[in-house]
């Protein structure tokens, strides 16, 4: 074998007996994010099996580069050797051989097996699921309905809700190119493609916020494209569902101007306006299509809107709800636009911000 | 093959008015060439200047991350970086150096021929090769195409010009590399020298063969995909465009179909590489010559059957997942088989640690862990969270640099020698080898964590992921350091390249006293490599046999000038072999 080649292979042992230790016992959140406390059931299902993968493979790579660099150094050609000396002439050690192909082979049907058991909980293993929301991607948000919600809602400025312990199915799709809807925490992933829904599957097991992310190239924005899941107990849920139906059931009526916050309308801007007002925005005679919306409230060449009206926030939020239709031009509608509520409220907040 | 007809075949295909006088002066010597040797050459400098020009860009995107919200340039031009990193480097670099560059100067000598058996048809693969290239870069012009070395559509489709040109640059390899195929798979199966049998072929020339196939075979699926695309760039076919009817998926199943086999075009040869460096320099025969040279020919036909493990999340039926899963595993066998072997020819070897030696071992392990990083990624359910990410970024980059590269970098010092005639330096190459091998682990080694703490790829910035995970600027600006020792590795082998053909040792016609066929021939080679051909009766890695050859009376008598060829001399086990012939 090599002189030392036992107890090189017993430290290999050990070395990987701390490897396995590590990964099943120790903390690996800083691999598996939330892995001490896993958010779904699926999650716990997909690390049990990432922990068996990683306890192997990192036995499997002690093993391969440990002996690679142990025979390395005690076969090397020692200074002054003929040049004509020879290693060992084996061909091959059929038993050897029969091992190495028959062990692996086992341990991949063996992975193979568990592999089957978590794809089964992942894509049959949710019994009728309570809630079912969608995600459309677009470029570059991601746009969240829920049932009986008759106005989506955006992530840009606002973010997905789920309840906890509450089994979930969430509808992916695409408006325009192919996203991925990510979150790191559950684990699952799948890729919005337009005119193809596809399904994840999952209960939620405690509160928290986390990151969505986008994984599958979409733009320029790519990265930019970040959204948000507050994951919230049962009733806060249920509260917050509750007053997005009111809002959307009342329309322009529950329309609250206090609620709009000018960042979260700057964002709505640039996504739904900026097609036919220039951004940022110019003084109202450098027009796109539509108008130039600087100084919308303070220009003493046009004290009133286009709908004739005082500069109020709440003349500005009429005509993002009814749209426009004048001497200069037309201006959809809300529904028209996509423009929710409290999209409405952000862009007012952020159109009389623009002094 | 029985002997008898092998001398026969040859001796009618050698008709001596077809034995043309080697070409003289510069143009004729080096530019216009039929010969396999000069185009290897042409294939490997024309590769290497592309290496640069896509490394380049890939350390400008390794810039770009040294700061969350991008440091250096704007997501657009960050976009078109990656994409035409990702694309020069695997059409443009990889497959071009292994099968164009090393594939066509050893693997006709590794066989006894003269040459491929069409050298037209090789040289007009490597004609078309400069032409994709420009073409490829002239898409820089029209803004350049944006959507990643794949290219899916429909976002591939806002590309407009660029992205016509992107495809018309890789319909115009895949014809390079479908010709080359061919030619590599008619010269291995034809032109073998009297007595070459099947298992007596170098585990290379096995490896070329394996590629040759995969090459002829799933090229062709990419140039239809590609092409599908072009016509939907200019003339509005909607094949992708689901806004119009078509589907985006199905683009990613043709590409798919050729880019998993590709992944094993570029490796296979490294495979081969390797296997023929390590018993040279642990001076032993190869451990399991035929399940080497069997798990070859087992990767090239499994390598077709696995392409949807790239989609797992991508929208595909998820009973559909299954049998890709079962197939991907099933690829870790063969090898696995590969490693234990190579792990086995180093046992009880007197192991010589030159460069080339030095690059195979280290392939031995980045390639073994990028290998295992891959069982993660093969099985539905980890995949689901793994895929999209650096996880992938990693992986990839372990099995290409840290496969593929590493033993393309291990041919060059050891047949530098037999095709300059004089030895690489070995100092150069050895602190080469280790700003590589560091480089690399310390640059894609971090991107597994990030990937799986939640870093998608292609973001031009992270700033959202670092607000959660601060260690990730660190890494991230860790890895950027690294990737500029590979720089170092690289420009040092550049440098060393064309230091060493003027002041490199003589190298003698066999300075690593290895034994396949070309190291029986003067360095470089005759024109026309072999004047004698030799009859081969055995394999050839019993170092403690004599050579395994012995000279045909098959000689090209009417050129005296290709001096003397040196050749093995006869013992008993050649007359035997001989009185066979």
């Amino acid at each position: 074998m090599g002189p030392g080649f036992w107890p090189v292979t017993f430290l290999m042992l050990a070395l990987s007996l701390i490897c396995a230790w590590y990964f099943l016992y120790g903390n690996i959140d800083w691999i598996l994010p939330g892995a001490s406390n896993p958010l779904t059931d699926r999650t716990n299902d997909i690390d049990a099996l990432f922990k068996f993968m990683a306890v192997s493979s990192t036995a499997i790579m002690i093993f391969v580069a440990g002996y690679v660099i142990y025979f390395g150094v005690v076969f090397r050609a020692r200074p002054g050797e003929s040049r004509e000396a020879v290693g060992v002439p084996v061909h091959d050690a059929p038993k050897l051989e029969f091992w190495w192909t028959v062990l692996p082979s086992l341990l991949l049907v063996v992975l193979t097996a568990l592999s089957i058991v978590t794809w089964y909980k992942i894509y049959f293993g949710t019994a009728v699921p309570a809630l079912t929301a969608e995600v459309i991607g677009h470029q570059f948000y991601f746009e969240y309905r829920y049932p009986g919600l008759k106005n989506s809602v955006y992530s840009k400025t606002e973010a997905m809700h789920l309840p906890v312990g509450v089994p979930v199915r969430i509808l992916i799709t695409s408006a325009d190119v192919i996203h991925q809807f990510w979150v790191p925490e559950i684990r699952l992933k799948a890729s919005g493609v337009p005119g193809l829904v596809q399904n994840l599957n999952f209960t939620p097991e405690h509160a928290g916020t986390y990151s969505i992310a986008c994984s599958e190239f979409c733009g320029p924005d790519h990265s930019l494209m970040q959204g948000q899941l507050i994951v919230e107990p049962v009733a806060a849920f249920n509260a917050w569902l509750e007053k997005e139906k009111t809002a959307a059931a009342a329309g322009g009526g529950a329309l609250n101007l206090a609620e709009g916050t000018a960042d979260a309308g700057k964002a709505t801007f640039a996504q739904k306006c900026s097609a036919c007002h220039n951004n940022p925005p110019t003084p109202f005679d450098q027009k796109l299509v539509g108008p130039g919306l600087l100084h919308i409230t303070d220009d003493p060449a046009h004290p009133n809107l286009v709908s004739g009206k005082p500069p109020t926030p709440e003349n500005i939020a009429d005509i993002l709800q009814n749209g426009f239709n004048g001497p200069i031009g037309q201006m959809p509608n809300a529904q028209a636009n996509g423009l929710s509520s409290k999209d409405i409220a952000n862009l007012v907040a952020y159109l009389v911000s623009l002094k | 093959m029985h002997s008898d007809t092998a001398h026969e075949t040859h001796e009618d295909h050698l008709d001596h008015g077809h034995i043309h006088p080697a070409p003289e002066g510069f143009i004729r010597k080096y530019v216009f060439s039929l010969d396999h040797k000069v185009i290897g050459f042409q294939y490997f400098f024309t590769g290497i200047f592309v290496l640069l020009i896509a490394g380049s860009f890939a350390e400008l995107v390794r810039l770009q991350l040294t700061d969350p919200n991008g440091a250096i340039m704007s997501h657009t031009a960050y976009n078109e970086m990656f994409t035409m990193h990702g694309t020069a480097m695997v059409w443009m670099v990889l497959i071009p150096l292994v099968t164009g560059a090393i594939g066509n100067f050893v693997m006709p000598l590794q066989i006894g021929a003269r040459d491929v058996a069409f050298p037209w048809l090789n040289m007009a693969s490597f004609r078309i090769f400069p032409i994709a290239v420009a073409t490829l870069f002239s898409s820089m012009l029209f803004g350049g195409p944006h959507a990643g070395w794949t290219e899916y559509p429909p976002i591939s489709l806002a590309d407009g010009t660029a992205g016509a040109l992107w495809c018309m640059a890789i319909f115009i390899i895949g014809i390079s590399s479908t010709m080359t195929g061919l030619n590599f798979m008619v010269t291995i199966m034809k032109m073998r020298a009297p007595g070459m049998t099947w298992t007596r072929m170098p585990l290379f020339v096995w490896a070329t063969f394996a590629t040759a196939l995969m090459n002829m075979f799933a090229t062709v699926a990419l140039s239809v995909a590609v092409g599908a695309l072009f016509l939907e760039h200019v003339f509005n076919v909607p094949w992708y465009d689901p806004a119009r009817g078509g589907s985006p998926v199905l683009f990613q199943h043709m590409f798919w179909f050729y880019s998993h086999p590709a992944v094993y075009i570029f490796i296979i040869p490294a495979f081969g590489v390797v296997s023929e460096v390590l018993p040279v320099f642990a001076r032993k025969p190869i451990f399991g010559y035929k399940m080497i040279a069997f798990s070859s020919m087992a990767i090239a036909l499994l390598s077709f059957t696995v392409w949807m493990h790239h989609m797992f999340p991508a929208g595909i039926a998820p009973w559909l997942q299954l049998p890709f899963m079962i197939l991907t595993y099933a690829i870790g066998v063969p090898t696995g088989i590969k490693i234990f072997s190579w792990m086995a020819t180093l046992w009880a070897g007197r192991i010589y640690f030159t460069t080339a030696m030095l690059y195979a071992m280290g392939f031995l392990i980045t390639f073994t862990f990028g290998g295992l990083t891959g069982i993660f990624l093969a099985s539905v359910p980890v995949d689901l969270h793994e895929h999209g990410t650096y996880f992938v970024v990693g992986h990839f980059h372990y099995v290409v640099a840290g496969g593929a590269v590493m033993g393309f970098l291990a041919s060059i010092p050891y047949w530098y020698p037999k095709a300059t005639g004089r030895m690489l330096d070995e100092r150069m190459g050895q602190i080469g080898f280790w700003l590589f091998f560091l480089g690399l682990n310390g640059t894609f080694g971090p991107m597994h964590w990030l990937g799986l703490e939640g870093m998608p790829r292609r973001y031009a910035s992270y700033a959202n992921f670092a607000s959660q995970y601060p260690d990730a600027v660190f890494w991230n600006r860790f890895e950027t350091a690294c990737s500029f020792l590979m720089v170092a590795s690289v420009g040092l082998l550049v440098f060393n390249i064309f230091w060493s053909m003027k002041n490199g040792k003589v190298a003698g016609i066999n300075p690593w006293g290895a034994r396949t066929l070309e190291w029986t021939i003067s360095s470089p080679p005759p024109y026309y490599n072999f004047k004698k051909l030799p009859y081969v009766y055995g394999r050839p890695y019993d170092f403690d046999q004599p050579m395994p050859y012995q000279n045909t009376d098959l000689e090209i008598e009417a050129f005296p000038e290709y001096g003397k060829v040196v050749m093995p001399i006869p013992t008993a086990g050649a007359a035997a072999g001989a009185g066979a012939h």
